[in-house]
């Protein structure tokens, strides 16, 4: 018996990696589609909504039934834990992907502001560090994770200085409140999927060692 | 383990002739909890309980050594009145053994073997050991009926009210509920629970979800060795070795 429910554990953990780089991929190719003002692209990724939820919806169910059948301990019951935690965290990222999507069919029609400020490069740190999140739960290796505090500092730091310049191109011109508003929106969903990164690195840390920490 | 312990070992090892079932195994039992001893089979926790009330000197060629202590009291003192300790430290068994007499007389036998022959304070016993063992309201009205007649998981709570009319202060149980069905389970689960406010329980048990359910500690055996023991819930969401770990996740046992 534990042989199978090790099994099942390890497909439940390749399914969640699954929904995983789909969150992923959602939130890198709405920011592609909002740099290069591509509204197909956007389009793309809109319509895979349903199909994150549904993943979602199954890989919740899947944990739930591995609880009741099997009660699992220890590192098997910490990666149940965790696993739980990184489907809604990538849900959450594949969402705010689609807003992000939405946002760049809006966006599309007119050159963008300062070339984005800096929302290509605030993109690349938090994607970056989903990525290594994601790594890190696949290979159980902690080590990536390590300096995620101070890797969400930087980010947290240009959200604030987008927010600022947004602000600065509102005041020049009332004309750029509209297009700048959405900008500063999404600063704040990069934001957001930087700190679900967190919260999924958080977890991976207990999957390992069964000790909470927590990235401030 | 911060409250005060009933039961220590130290550095015990057990010997049935040549083989050697027990090894350095050290630890403390602290008053009014319930711990469980879990391990795969002939790992040394039946061995290990019975060293507790001294059951294994009934078996020959049984050597023991390192120090046992209940209440601070080393139990292999010469002197030791043995009959006394097992009032102490009772005993529930893996298959239900009631004697083939009445419930009353199951219950009341203890405590007339210790002395007590007034009726009135048998009756008193009797009614108060059958409560707390959660049988009084099932068998009230047939006192006198034969033992036999009740079911497992009755036969399991009317050992249990025997343990307890002689009054002890630990309660040693080995798979009790390993005969029984899973409602049967769960009530002496629940006993478990309530036993612990007046008395010591140590289990054994091969059900780690039983374990993990009643215990507030757990100690894992392994070849003869206590290889952890710590409170059940560090045990069981992330025990220090990595031998406790392979086997709560059953990669080996």
């Amino acid at each position: 018996m534990a042989e199978k429910f090790h099994t099942e554990l390890k497909n439940l953990k390749t399914e969640t990696l699954e929904m995983a780089h789909l969150g992923r991929f959602m939130l890198r190719t709405a920011v592609d589609a909002l740099i290069r003002q591509d509204p197909d692209l956007a389009e793309s990724v809109i319509v895979r909504k349903g199909e994150i939820h549904d993943l979602e919806v199954r890989l919740e169910e899947h944990c739930y039934h591995l609880i009741a059948l099997y009660q699992p301990m220890a590192k098997d019951m910490r990666a149940i834990a965790c696993t739980l935690k990184m489907i809604s965290a990538s849900l959450r990222i594949g969402r705010y992907g689609k807003v992000i999507a939405k946002i760049a069919k809006e966006l599309a029609d007119r050159p963008h502001i300062a070339n984005l400020m800096s929302i290509p490069h605030m993109a690349d740190l938090a994607i970056d560090m989903v990525d290594d999140a994601i790594t890190a739960y696949e290979s159980d290796d902690i080590n990536l994770i390590k300096d995620f505090s101070a890797r969400d500092d930087t980010v947290d730091a240009l959200r604030h200085s987008i927010f600022r310049e947004g602000i600065t191109y509102m005041m020049e011109d009332p004309k750029n409140i509209s297009r700048c508003t959405h900008y500063i929106m999404v600063a704040r969903y990069l934001e957001r999927c930087a700190d679900h990164a967190c919260k999924i690195a958080e977890n991976v840390h207990y999957m390992e060692t069964g000790e909470r920490i927590e990235i401030k | 383990m911060s409250e005060s312990a009933i039961i220590t070992t130290n550095n015990v090892n057990l010997w049935y002739n040549e083989k050697r079932a027990l090894e350095a195994v050290s630890m403390k039992i602290p008053k009014n909890t319930v711990t469980a001893l879990i391990g795969p089979s002939g790992c040394g926790k039946s061995t290990l309980l019975r060293c507790f009330n001294r059951l294994n000197d009934l078996i020959d060629h049984v050597k023991i050594t390192g120090e046992i202590t209940l209440d601070n009291k080393n139990i292999h003192t010469p002197g030791t009145d043995v009959v006394l300790l097992r009032k102490k430290v009772g005993m529930v068994f893996q298959k239900p053994n009631p004697f083939p007499k009445s419930i009353y007389e199951n219950v009341a036998y203890g405590p007339r073997v210790h002395g007590v022959k007034d009726k009135a304070d048998l009756d008193r016993i009797v009614e108060q050991s059958l409560r707390h063992a959660a049988l009084w309201d099932e068998v009230k009205d047939r006192l006198n009926d034969s033992a036999l007649g009740l079911s497992g998981g009755q036969q399991q709570r009317l050992c249990i009210a025997r343990t307890l009319a002689v009054e002890p202060e630990v309660i040693l149980m080995d798979e009790p509920c390993s005969a029984l069905d899973p409602i049967a389970t769960a009530k002496i689960e629940n006993l478990i629970d309530l036993l612990k406010k007046d008395y010591t329980v140590i289990i054994v048990t091969h059900n780690m979800q039983q374990a993990a359910r009643v215990s507030e500690y757990t100690g894992f055996m392994y070849l003869g060795k206590l290889i952890e023991c710590g409170k059940t819930v560090q045990i069981f969401e992330h025990p220090r070795e990595e031998l406790t770990e392979n086997y709560i996740t059953g990669r080996f046992g």
